[in-house]
């Protein structure tokens, strides 16, 4: 995955995809790439993920090698006109800004198509010495659905546009995207059985619209493991104890029950990894629960926790 | 840590309150971040209502329907309605005094008979349905599941067949995208915004001259010889539906805002969807619709919260001279590591409940409307079975 130039993390709402793109972010930056983060619905939550906040359509640094992009289509169709055809950057422009509101309500293709035909351009930046400006690209997607129009904005503008100088342009961010070898997506799902069968569905989606190479699977927020056994024999202990045990650990019986509830959880959750498993087609890691609210250290911890997935099937 | 317990609303207090307050209502609109439940609290909605009155509830959701018509027991859900047989219920062991139908929202026909009903003549419709662009904003145009949702409703609404109509709103990026639809739709029809795309004033003269400006010599270029010219003739063409969406808009926003109507917000713990829950009622209040209750789906127990449960907790995972003690009370040797780890994983467990309770303390903000929990059941619910079970929380 971090061989690659751009990747998309994809998936439903809710599943944890901004954490999940923050920490591929972090997890890069340590291996000493220069990282872009993209955040796609410009919320500010990526940079919230890393330890900062806001995000803006001009790169800034939020971590040691790790700068974040916000995406607004129109901001893109402004930068767009302005290099390639020299129009000055003017706040409001307003025929102009009145068109491209109506064309991208209406088809939502060129709107999508700024986004990734963004995302293309900044990965084939140069700086001076003809370096790559990122080696990576890492790309906070829209949530549910949206991703695959996204994904498929360009083949979608070909059919509507068929001559016209933006053409070419547009079967150029086709092939990024497109291309295995520079460009992946990471999947993210949950442990329940709406977003696994969902997931399994958007795989099957991407592979038959044919675009985007998938690399993999994270299936967010498992579960703890159950307790060992010797740990459950020695709470059954702890319940069936004489009365000195139970004044010193009165609350035995009631950890009993939660963590029976945690075991159903569990138990739960497997089922519906192991649904993932058998029919995604793609690896699948799995990340633990984070007691925390979103920020920088469930960031951190969760990319350890990724790391060390990613690892573990090797 | 745990000394201070946020002030959770009462919760037992407020169990009968919710279909009681909803119950009266001729449309419920359940709102809420997609994964949070809504589909399922929806349906469960439905099903208190038909077990707790005679009336008759549609549950209308968006495609794709599969959480519906799995909640409900039924193979499939289609844009027909399909009612769930009392048969099938008392085989669950529901018995329901009402009727509880479910359907699935038909987007592209409720487009298309917008449409229809909006043009002046049959040839204009006709015009608009066959052209290429209008494909676009029927499948995609930003905020159409919303609007169509609203739309949909309406109708229903209008032809009075159902007592109670429950539905599920699309999943957005934004839960506000339906708040505003209506009148995205309006201006996006709308005269001002692109007439002088259209041509001069007089009516019917479509030709734009794509030579007069340098910035149309420009969007040709870079759009291709038709385009623009195919944009302009569209727009003319929608613009005579202008007055009728505009005025279905402000019945639709008319009838959002009447005391028939009630918003349920439904939300989880988890930082994001509760953000969004939080921003979406303080919208409505904006909007003046009324918010009627909030359901927190998937809960952690109370339980661990408890003082004594943490404090034998915290003595097994720190208490060094535990296990040795155990040991000689059980007549066993008792691992350490085996103690520490039980405390451990109830701690990690308490922490996440903690993080709920304060998230939950902050409901209080959210207005006076009842809020129901629904607690974690730690299996998925589905089939009737599981829906009665939360059916009977609200």
């Amino acid at each position: 995955m971090l061989k690659r130039r751009i990747v998309f993390v994809a998936g439903k709402g809710g599943t944890g995809k901004t954490t999940i793109a923050a920490a591929i972010c972090l997890l890069a930056a340590r291996n000493g790439k220069e990282v872009l983060g993209v955040e796609v619905d410009a919320k500010g939550d990526l940079s919230t993920a890393l330890g900062s906040h806001g995000a803006n359509f001009k790169a800034a640094v939020v971590q040691p090698g790790v700068s974040v992009l916000g995406l607004h289509a129109e901001e893109a169709f402004q930068e767009y006109l302005h290099l390639y055809f020299k129009v000055p950057r003017l706040a409001r422009m307003t025929p102009l800004s009145r068109v491209f509101d109506f064309i991208a309500t209406a088809v939502p293709g060129p709107r999508d198509m700024l986004v990734t035909g963004k995302i293309a351009f900044e990965e084939r930046r140069r700086d001076d010495n003809k370096r790559p400006v990122w080696d990576l690209i890492v790309v906070d997607c829209s949530s549910s659905g949206h991703v695959l129009a996204q994904l498929r904005a360009a083949r979608a503008m070909l059919e509507l546009i068929r001559g016209g100088l933006i053409r070419g342009q547009i079967e150029w961010i086709d092939s990024v995207i497109t291309d295995s070898r520079r460009t992946t997506a990471v999947l993210t799902s949950l442990p329940e059985e709406m977003p696994v069968v969902e997931t399994i569905e958007l795989r099957r989606d991407i592979a038959s619209q044919g675009t985007v190479h998938v690399s993999m699977c994270v299936l967010n927020r498992m579960p703890p493991e159950p307790l060992p056994a010797a740990s459950r024999r020695v709470l059954a202990d702890l319940t069936t104890a004489d009365e000195p045990v139970r004044a010193r650990l009165p609350g035995a019986a009631r950890i009993g029950a939660d963590l029976e509830l945690g075991a159903r959880l569990h138990r739960s959750a497997q089922a519906q990894a192991r649904q993932l498993r058998a029919s995604i087609g793609v690896p699948v890691v799995q990340v633990p629960v984070a007691a925390a609210r979103t920020g920088l250290a469930t960031t951190r911890a969760v990319a350890v926790a990724l790391s060390d997935a990613i690892e573990a099937r090797r | 840590m745990s000394a201070h317990r946020p002030a959770a609303p009462d919760v037992a207090a407020m169990d009968e309150r919710l279909v009681a307050e909803l119950q009266h209502l001729d449309v419920i609109i359940c709102c809420g971040s997609g994964g949070v439940g809504k589909t399922t609290v929806s349906a469960a909605l439905g099903l208190a209502i038909a077990q707790r009155t005679d009336q008759r509830v549609l549950v209308l959701t968006v495609d794709p329907a599969r959480r519906l018509a799995t909640a409900l027991g039924l193979r499939e859900i289609g844009t027909e309605p399909v009612r769930v047989s009392r048969a099938r219920l008392r085989r669950a062991g529901i018995e329901v005094e009402g009727e509880l139908v479910a359907a699935m929202l038909d987007m592209k026909s409720t487009f298309d008979r917008l449409v229809t009903r909006m043009a002046p003549t049959r040839r204009d419709a006709k015009r608009i349905l066959d052209n290429r662009f209008y494909k676009g904003i029927s499948d995609s145009f930003i905020g159409s599941h919303e609007y169509m949702a609203m739309e949909a409703l309406y109708e229903l609404h209008t032809a009075g067949e159902y007592d109670t109509l429950i539905i599920d709103t699309p999943p957005s990026r934004n839960a506000l995208d339906f708040l505003e639809a209506p009148n995205r739709l309006t201006d996006f029809v709308g005269t001002k915004m692109l007439s002088w795309l259209s041509g001069p004033t007089l009516f019917g003269m479509r030709a734009v001259n794509l030579a007069a400006t340098p910035f149309l010599r420009m969007a040709d270029r870079l759009l291709g010889a038709d385009v623009l010219s195919e944009v302009a003739e569209f727009v003319a063409d929608l613009q005579k539906i202008y007055g009728g969406v505009q005025q279905r808009a402000r019945d639709v926003y008319r009838l959002l805002r009447s005391p028939q109507v009630g918003f349920v917000v439904v939300s989880t713990l988890e930082p994001a969807p509760f953000a969004e829950a939080e921003y979406f009622t303080a919208r409505l209040h904006e909007y003046r619709m009324p918010l009627r209750g909030v359901v927190v789906n998937r809960t952690l127990p109370e339980s661990l919260r408890d003082r004594t449960a943490l404090a034998t907790a915290q003595a097994l995972a720190d208490d060094a001279g535990l296990p040795a003690w155990l040991s000689t009370r059980v007549g066993h040797r008792v691992a350490p590591d085996s103690v520490r780890a039980i405390g451990d994983r109830w701690l990690h467990f308490h922490a996440m409940a903690e993080r709920d309770a304060r998230q939950l303390s902050r409901l209080e903000r959210l207005g006076d409307a009842p809020v129901v929990r629904i607690p974690l059941f730690g299996e998925d619910v589905s089939e009737l079975q599981g829906l009665a079970r939360i059916a009977a929380l609200l």
